[in-house]
């Protein structure tokens, strides 16, 4: 049987089933068992599953700004024609 | 263009070819800045990420090897913008050598059951952006593009130049410093109000 220290240090990997079978197996026995372990498992799916959803939520607020793009590529011209040596005016 | 392929548009930037990088930057900056928002967390310092990202991707092409896609090249440097920003603005954080993961659990409330979106109220949302905002850039980076982004360890790591190991290892410890915070702020919202002030 994993000790609570091993399961912790495992939780990671366990939940991203990035371990062997028979280990998460193990892990799951133990889980069943450990209301203590349990609750970190849960409460950690539970903090990814947050800001996934709060991610989600929110995509519209990381849309570009108005002007964004265009300040862009103002600054590419003037990079291009900084290294052509054609001394544009500094940048801010 | 937007049959083109990204290898095909390098090939073309690396001959001068002014259109091809500007496709590019069309195909990248929404990306770009959308990961640079998650990183750094204000739009003003996005908006310099995203400059600088293309400034140096404009700037490199033609040194650009092709080891690795150009999307992986660009979100390399663009993490390495951002984590420079965050650096330089030098916010308290979690140092990444602080180590506050305990080595048994310590009997947390467990405040996980219940839809996720009962859960996300306002004030929790502001708490989540708090928790994110402690953790050293180091370790922001992992958990925004494991987590949030939802990319594979491999790629994570390809991005950031680290081994799968280390991903893993940060990632670890950036999902317990996150969760801890919001234990926290659950288990302060569940106190009854007149206990705050009690001695």
């Amino acid at each position: 049987m994993l000790t609570c220290k091993e399961v912790l240090d495992s939780l990671s990997d366990y939940l991203d089933a990035d371990m062997k079978e028979d280990l998460i197996n193990e892990m799951r026995r133990h889980i069943g068992s450990c209301q203590d372990c349990r609750a970190e498992v849960d409460t950690v799916t539970m903090t990814i599953k947050l800001y996934k959803h709060e991610d989600n939520q929110n995509q519209g607020a990381r849309v570009m700004p108005v002007g964004c793009h265009d300040r862009l590529v103002k600054v590419l011209e003037l990079e291009k024609m900084r290294l052509k040596g054609d001394n544009p005016p500094k940048m801010v | 263009m937007s049959a083109v392929t990204d290898e095909e548009l390098v090939r073309k930037s690396k001959e001068d070819d002014e259109r091809a990088f500007g496709e590019l930057v069309s195909r990248y900056e929404s990306k770009v800045y959308s990961l640079a928002l998650r990183m750094v967390r204000n739009p003003e310092d996005a908006e310099d990420v995203l400059q600088d990202t293309f400034l140096r991707a404009y700037r490199g092409i033609k040194s650009f090897q092709g080891a690795s896609t150009f999307s992986t090249w660009v979100y390399r440097i663009t993490a390495n913008s951002a984590l420079m920003k965050l650096r330089k603005k030098q916010l308290p954080t979690v140092s990444i050598d602080d180590a506050d993961e305990r080595e048994t659990p310590v009997n947390i409330a467990d405040w996980s059951p219940g839809p996720v979106e009962q859960l996300l109220s306002k004030e929790l949302q502001h708490e989540m952006d708090e928790a994110i905002g402690a953790l050293a850039p180091e370790f922001r980076q992992v958990f925004i593009l494991r987590d949030v982004e939802e990319r594979s360890n491999a790629e994570v790591a390809e991005i950031l130049d680290l081994s799968v190991a280390a991903v893993k290892s940060r990632l670890h410890r950036a999902r317990l410093k996150v969760r801890n915070r919001l234990a926290g702020y659950f288990s302060d919202s569940a106190k009854p109000k007149r206990a705050m002030g009690a001695h």
